[in-house]
């Protein structure tokens, strides 16, 4: 489980300052505090002295606004609201639109070493940008062992022990024109509210190891066209050892799901044994997948079929084969 | 589960030709390997897997190890790390 939930200022200045277009004004010393929340504040009514909803560790924007009405409050006014403000262990504060501090807020965030950044975006824009680009820094992840691959733009995650033959089922699927975003293991990123996204590690994107051939790059031999960089995950498959006591899915009448960082993704149990070519029926199960997201379920439209078939026999009493 | 907290010592660290030692002998076994490195994890029969952790001299693994013969298996991957793979013999 990679459980890394905050971002420091640094980090954010370091990673960010060109597509914010940031530069550090003041509170140097305040680049290591922590942004533990994806959303921004402005304390627009923490100015006017409602302190109560200013929230720890979080970014505060100051627009034009906020600027603006901290120039018509008095000089001892306005340096008790940034004091107040201060103290409740804020983040940072940006100012949009290059807009300079007040003398008010340098003195207050350099005492309180809180960094004031600025940035050259107006603030709906920012807004905009930094909360896309900190859910995503911020948002829950874990990494599973296992492959994914993207089949018919159907974001395919297979699963199972280890030496089942999942690389081994990858690579089919690659040499039948299928793309392959990670082997071996998947880093998986929840964005808000129910997208699940999945990438490899930077080191070992694009390589699969193979039993007898070893470790191979898959960007390098099969082209820029066999491998995804991430891909939203849309169906699961458990890859298992056919054992004779389990009863798999004859029908698929019913519906398995399984949770991934507590977002449902449907499943499928999908048993291995000598003469059944995997890749194919993973290939298939992602059409299949196709199929129902497009509202139609072949499972359900045959046992329909079979349904009114059965009625029909039932009214007439005939006891042949009845054609519509 | 058991669980053991193992150093690298060798010098080099674990790279490919390490990672692939675990691998094998962790292969052996039926029980299910889990490292854990900084926050990372990986599966201990996947080499790839292994690499990511990226674990240099001094950085500390967790084992856990789960299955029936697990305790067996954890001793000989602690002792695989303890003779530094078999490398750095002169020192």
């Amino acid at each position: 489980m990679l459980t890394r939930r905050y971002l420091t200022v640094q980090e954010l200045f370091d990673e960010q300052a060109e597509r914010l277009k940031l530069v550090i004004i003041a509170g140097k010393d305040g680049l290591n505090r922590k942004i533990k929340s994806p959303r921004i504040q402005k304390p627009g009514l923490a100015m006017a002295g409602y302190f109560a909803q200013i929230r720890a560790e979080r970014i505060q924007v100051l627009g034009n606004t906020e600027i603006s009405f901290l120039q018509t409050l008095s000089h001892a006014r306005c340096q008790e609201v940034l004091d107040a403000i201060c103290r409740a262990s804020i983040s940072c504060f940006i100012l949009t639109k290059k807009l300079s501090p007040p003398p008010e807020l340098t003195r207050q965030c350099n005492k309180h070493k809180i960094a004031v950044l600025q940035s050259a975006l107006q603030s709906s824009v920012f807004i905009r940008q930094i909360s896309t680009y900190m859910e995503e820094k911020l948002a829950a992840q874990t990494s599973i062992h296992g492959v994914l691959m993207d089949i018919y733009g159907r974001g395919v995650l297979v699963l199972g022990k280890s030496s089942i033959g999942k690389s081994e089922c990858a690579l089919d699927l690659i040499v039948r024109g299928h793309r392959l975003v990670s082997d071996d293991m998947v880093n998986i990123k929840l964005v808000p509210p129910d997208v699940l996204i999945g990438s490899g590690p930077d080191l070992i994107r694009y390589h699969m190891e193979l039993r007898g051939l070893g470790i191979i790059n898959i960007k390098d031999l099969f082209g820029v066209a066999a491998v995804r960089y991430r891909k939203k995950i849309e169906l699961v498959v458990m890859m298992e050892e056919w054992k004779t006591s389990i009863e798999y899915e004859r029908l698929g009448l019913d519906e398995r799901t399984t949770r991934i960082l507590g977002i449902d993704l449907p499943l499928i149990k999908m048993p291995v044994a000598p003469g059944r070519n995997m890749a194919i029926i993973i290939e298939v199960a992602a059409r299949n997948q196709l199929l129902k997201e497009s509202g139609y379920y072949s499972a359900r439209d045959f046992d329909r079929k079979v349904g009114d078939q059965l009625t029909k026999k039932a009214l007439t009493g005939y006891e042949g084969d009845i054609r519509e | 589960m058991p669980k053991k907290v193992v150093t690298i010592k060798n010098k080099l660290g674990l790279h490919a030709r390490a990672a692939s030692q675990i691998v094998q002998l962790a292969n052996k076994y039926a029980s299910e390997v889990m490292i854990h490195s900084n926050n990372m994890s990986a599966n201990g029969k996947s080499v790839l897997g292994i690499l990511t952790l990226t674990a240099s001299l001094g950085t500390e693994l967790i084992f856990d190890v789960n299955g029936d013969d697990a305790l067996e298996l954890l001793d000989k991957l602690a002792e695989l790390i303890d003779n530094k793979f078999g490398e750095d013999i002169e020192d």
